[in-house]
């Protein structure tokens, strides 16, 4: 499954850059999220609950950092085992700046997944997967937000 | 950790221990040995474990079996009374409503509920009823005709009645 | 539906050719089946499998220390525990053009090196509970390293596409073609006035029996004996193949059953790897092991149907008579071969490419190849409903593109009637020889019951009012009665396929009857009894059928390809001639006359002329206590037959479909569907009108619903009732059937098969008259592929 869109948020490129840098930040704002924790530099353990139409699970894995541009941008590779299927996905996130105190996000890539998530959950994949993204990113503007509060 | 759990199946009263997460239909077919009522599926889709759960047609895996405590229930195997066929079971054997007769007690149970509810269905209505129940045997065909021979029969003797009492 | 008396006009039939009530209902309507999973044996065990996620996959890894510390867990096997085990066998052999044997990689029991499809099994695990099986199967960690698949057969067959099995080049198992020589067909096909292309794809389907597979095995260690209960269609050929070819154990230490069994539509034929390695579980563990299949499991492990990527052209001289007809099919066999699927695109499709008609020059190529999905194997007509597709759909076309009437281009190129008993058989381009036939019938039969002339009045008016109504015609022909065994053993098939039938007539003159055919919802137990009490003039009560145990029936090649009334029915027959031989003998001395002289009629022995005569029973007694007895025969009164057909059965028929489309939303409303079918003799018009029912829904299915699909990582995308569209009760409107009666020449019931007729005529009668709809509009449409989802309608009458 294809996964790309834009999301124009209000922070320069740097502060957006510290947030997505920081465990406890993305903890918060990744939907689902129960538990992560630092393996490496660029590297995460997690465990997400996510329910995906008539198939939910606990989705044990492993998060990478690769191709890393200070504030521009780096590629997302997850990969994700679950009792009800497998996900794995490679996905290139950009940051663009478009004025000084907004900058776009843009993301491209490709999920694949196994099990019941694709015999089953396949079928609404694309439009779950829209909820999540449509929730980090409001996470993600709600969390600024209150960072700006308190900043 | 189980649950206790007291019910009536097809007259009878059970007070079983059950797991929490026990299905319904296995507690029907692993506890009480009820094989009757089969699976067909994992998703609800297929009808073939449709039971009655105080009186109204339930696919016996989408509940619990904690969640039929107290509850009454008749399953396939209830449905002949003294040894008299129900009338949807005597029509299935005339309009041969069935092959393999794996789907076939959902569809009498799915079709009995229906009964109650709708004493004249037409065709059209008669198939919308079982839209919950997949038969890969028949056509479906013979179980709308069934269904319609049971309507038939089940309004019969209360006619008969009136023209008895019409005549005295 | 007409009736018919299937024993002769003579002689008076009390339940041949009549509507009897089936003897089976009572317990399936009073929810006292028995099928597999309502079977528990005491200590009994139960399964769950580790299945691959992926399509194609190393398995670096299996690691089961967690899994085993569950609760719960009696043992966990994996592929590295049978890898002295052999795979499950194919069924048929088929040799490739250069006349070298098809490729045969091993399908194992459980894989270990790598995985070939999702859903390929790579442990067992073994507990007290269905569900603690189930915990620890998800317990169990499996390291993959994912490698490229491929998923489409004429992909996988090119070069450089991934390997399925690394000593398969280009994934071919074989290439085959039958009929007449490419160069003579080539010619014919250049001289021809107008050729009809069409390219499409016959989609794969999933069987979908309502009962999922289900098996039961216990290991006795005192007698040393096994039994496998299994949800099978041929419990005798289950034991035959495990135990001659996979676990090497005699067949007489083990036992197998199919008690009742939920539906099969052919997916239950086959000797799964999970029969196999549960029966070898059970004496390893030295417990009952039962596994019942989920349904998502169902739908990644029974064998598939179809599958086929097709290029096709008919080519036709000024008068529109069919000069050459050229065929060239890429088949997809999934990862392994199953029991069957090597025969099913070759000897079950390739001939049957004669259809109805006069063809001379025929010529059908077949590639089969391996891919990264579940196995094909047969499934309801098993070749032949892929064959009459070609067909069928090609006769329409090509009267759509040279104008003139579908109809009158079928009747043109009929072949003509031939009863196959003062006329001879039809011999085919493609190998078989047609018994007997009358297919101008069937046509002229489904056009009064359509009414055409005002249907075409009625489809012009449509269009005049924007609407889209069409008609389209399947006129089909079978080869079932499967089969005479040198016939398919020079085909390549690697066992007989003969029938065994035992009639034992107990000292009071009841019947028991032992058959080697497998009633999976045909009602064997009535339409047998019917022929049974009708020959030997008892009472259908005084008759009880016994199948589906190896321990009590003695052989059995079961039930598919339309054959147990053909095959096993006359193997019956056979029985009961003996012992009306027998009985003769008896009678005769009794009566103090010759045998000769001793007529049996009406369940009565009589001298003829005379009115001297003892009852059937009378006879059974005496046979059972000899006392005044022949000196020169053995008591008893119990026979057992093996009948081989002589060749095939050909039933045949018409197919009528009405559909309306919707120009707005391109969905697509069946009005009417109409089934001429000549299915030979018949014993229970009732129970064949049913079986037609069930087919033609299943054809019809194929149509406008059904269709796995698969992604480009080999992920089957709807393996649930949720996803995959089974046809539902609202789906169908009445069929309107009717039968002709062309008796079979060359078995006793004159009876020809009428299991798999539905689903092989139906499919293209939908798909024309779809097109027909379309073509009414003025939307020049070529093809749609199958199923006719309005997405794909309205997308076609886009263009």
């Amino acid at each position: 499954m294809e996964l790309t869109g834009r999301h124009k948020v209000n922070a320069t490129p740097s502060t957006l850059w510290n947030m997505l840098m920081d465990t406890d930040t993305l903890s918060k704002i990744v939907p689902g999220i129960s538990k992560l924790e630092k393996t490496g530099d660029n590297s995460y353990k997690s465990i997400l609950e996510i329910k995906i139409g008539p198939v939910g699970g606990s989705f044990k894995g492993d998060l990478q950092m690769e191709n890393i541009e200070e504030q521009k941008g780096f590629t997302l590779k997850v990969q994700q085992n679950s009792s009800v299927g497998n996900a794995n996905a490679a996905i290139k996130i950009e940051l663009i700046p478009v004025t000084i105190e907004e900058t776009e996000v843009a993301f491209d890539g490709e999920v694949k997944v196994t099990g019941l998530l694709a015999s089953m959950g396949q079928r609404i994949l694309g439009s779950a997967a829209n909820v999540i993204t449509k929730q980090f990113f409001t996470n993600l503007d709600h969390e600024l937000a209150k960072q700006q509060a308190t900043s | 950790m189980s649950i206790k759990i007291t019910l009536t199946v097809n007259g009878v009263k059970h007070t079983n221990k059950v797991e929490p997460r026990m299905l319904l239909v296995h507690y029907l077919r692993d506890v009480l040995k009820l094989t009757g009522t089969h699976v067909g599926c994992d998703t609800s889709g297929c009808g073939a474990c449709t039971i009655h759960v105080n009186g109204k047609a339930t696919k016996s895996c989408t509940m619990l079996a904690v969640q039929a405590d107290k509850a009454k229930i008749i399953t396939i195997e209830g449905m002949a009374t003294h040894h008299e066929l129900h009338p949807l079971q005597e029509a299935f054997n005339q309009c041969h409503g069935l092959q393999c007769g794996f789907c076939t007690p959902g569809m009498i149970m799915t079709a009995a509920d229906f009964l109650t509810r709708n004493k004249k269905p037409n065709e059209k209505e008669i198939r919308e009823a079982l839209e919950g129940n997949l038969c890969r045997c028949t056509g479906y065909e013979n179980i709308v005709k069934s269904i319609q021979y049971a309507a038939d029969k089940m309004s019969a003797p209360k006619a008969r009645k009136t023209k008895k009492e019409a005549t005295v | 539906m007409s009736t018919n008396n299937g024993n002769g006009a003579d002689a008076p039939n009390r339940f041949i050719g009549k509507s009897v009530k089936r003897v089976e209902d009572k317990r399936f309507t009073t929810g006292h089946g028995r099928y597999t999973d309502d079977i528990v044996l005491p200590h009994q065990t139960y399964a769950a499998f580790v299945r691959s996620q992926y399509a194609h996959a190393k398995i670096v890894s299996v690691n089961i220390t967690t899994a085993k510390a569950m609760p719960g867990v009696v043992a966990i096997y994996t592929g590295a525990h049978v890898a002295e085990v052999n795979g499950v066998p194919c069924g048929w052999q088929v040799n490739f053009k250069n006349g070298t044997p098809m490729k045969e990689p091993k399908h194992p029991l459980l894989v270990t090196d790598k995985a070939r499809h999702v859903g390929d099994a790579i442990a067992i695990v073994i507990a007290r509970s269905k569900e603690e099986a189930e915990d620890a199967a998800q317990a169990v960690e499996v390291k993959y390293e994912e490698l490229p698949c491929e998923i489409d057969a004429f992909k996988a067959a090119q070069p450089g596409a991934p390997l399925v099995h690394d000593d398969v080049p280009n994934n071919i198992c074989y290439d085959w073609a039958l009929g007449n020589p490419i160069d003579e067909v080539n010619a014919a096909m250049n001289s021809a006035s107008h050729v009809t292309t069409l390219e499409f794809v016959n989609q794969r389907l999933i069987p979908n029996a309502i009962e999922p597979r289900c098996y039961n095995a216990s290991y006795d260690r005192i007698h040393d004996h096994y039994t496998l209960y299994t949800s099978s269609q041929n419990p005798h050929v289950i034991r035959l193949l495990m135990c001659a070819f996979v676990l090497g154990i005699p067949e007489h230490k083990v036992r197998v059953v199919s008690p009742d069994v939920g539906g099969g539509f052919g997916s239950k034929i086959f000797h799964y790897t999970e029969e196999a390695l549960l029966t070898w579980c059970s004496k390893h563990i030295g417990r009952p092991v039962k596994w019942t299949a989920e349904r998502s499991e169902s739908f990644l492990t029974d064998a598939h149907g179809r599958d086929h990527i097709t290029k096709a052209e008919m080519g036709f001289d000024n008068d529109g008579k069919i000069v050459a007809l050229r065929v060239k099919t890429y088949a997809n066999l999934g990862a392994y071969l199953s029991t069957f699927g090597s025969c099913v695109p070759s000897y079950l499709h390739g001939t049957l490419m004669q259809g109805l008609y006069t063809t001379p020059k025929i010529n059908i190529d077949v590639t089969a190849v391996f891919t990264h999905t579940t196995a094909v194997d047969a499934y309801r007509g098993a070749g032949r409903p892929e064959a009459t597709y070609v067909l069928e759909r090609l006769m329409d076309l090509a009267a759509h593109e040279m104008k003139v009437d579908p109809v009158e281009l079928r009747f043109k190129n009929f072949i003509p009637p031939f009863d196959g008993v003062t006329q001879p058989g039809y011999q085919t381009q493609v190998a078989l020889q047609y018994d007997s036939g009358n297919y101008h019938g069937v046509l002229e039969k489904g056009l009064q019951m359509l009414g055409y002339d005002d249907f075409r009045k009625a489809q012009k008016e449509a269009a005049h009012n924007g609407k889209l109504l069409g008609v389209g015609f399947s006129t089909y022909i079978e080869a079932c009665g499967i089969a005479p065994s040198s016939v398919v053993g020079s085909l390549g098939a690697r066992a007989g396929l003969f029938e065994f039938g035992q009639v034992r007539v107990q000292p009071t003159g009841k019947v028991t009857v032992f058959t080697g055919s497998h009633s999976h919802g045909q009602g064997h137990e009535t339409t047998f009894a019917q022929v049974v009490a009708d020959k030997l003039g008892i009472s259908m009560d005084d008759v009880h059928i016994v199948h589906g145990d190896t321990g009590k029936i003695g052989f059995g090649m079961g039930t598919y390809g339309s054959r147990s009334l053909a095959v096993g029915g006359t193997a019956i027959v056979k029985s009961i001639e003996k012992i009306i031989e027998k009985g003769k003998k008896i009678a005769a001395h009794l009566l103090e006359a010759s045998a000769d002289d001793i007529d049996f009629a009406n369940g009565n022995f009589t001298v003829k002329g005379t009115d001297k005569s003892i009852p059937f029973a009378n006879i059974a007694l005496t046979a059972y206590v000899p006392h005044k007895y022949p000196d020169d025969l053995e008591p008893g009164l119990d026979f057992s037959s093996f009948y081989d057909p002589a060749n095939f059965t050909y039933p045949f028929g018409c197919h009528i479909a009405v559909v309306e489309v919707d120009k707005e939303t391109g969905k697509v409303t069946l009005k009417r569907f109409i089934a001429v079918d000549d299915v030979g003799n018949i014993i229970n018009p009732m129970i064949v009108e049913g079986q037609i029912h069930g087919g033609v829904a299943q054809g019809i299915g194929q149509a406008l619903f059904e269709g796995a699909e698969y992604d480009n990582n080999g992920q089957l995308t709807n393996a649930s009732y949720m996803d995959y569209c089974m046809p539902r009760a609202d789906d169908f409107p009445m069929y309107e059937t009717a039968t002709q009666i062309t008796p079979c020449p060359h078995n006793p019931l004159g009876v020809k098969g009428a299991g798999e007729a539905g689903a092989i005529g139906s499919t293209p009668a939908v798909v024309n008259a779809v097109l027909d709809a379309l073509w009414s509009g003025g939307h020049e449409v070529k093809d749609i592929r199958m199923p006719l989802t309005s997405e794909r309608v309205w997308r076609a009458m886009q263009n």
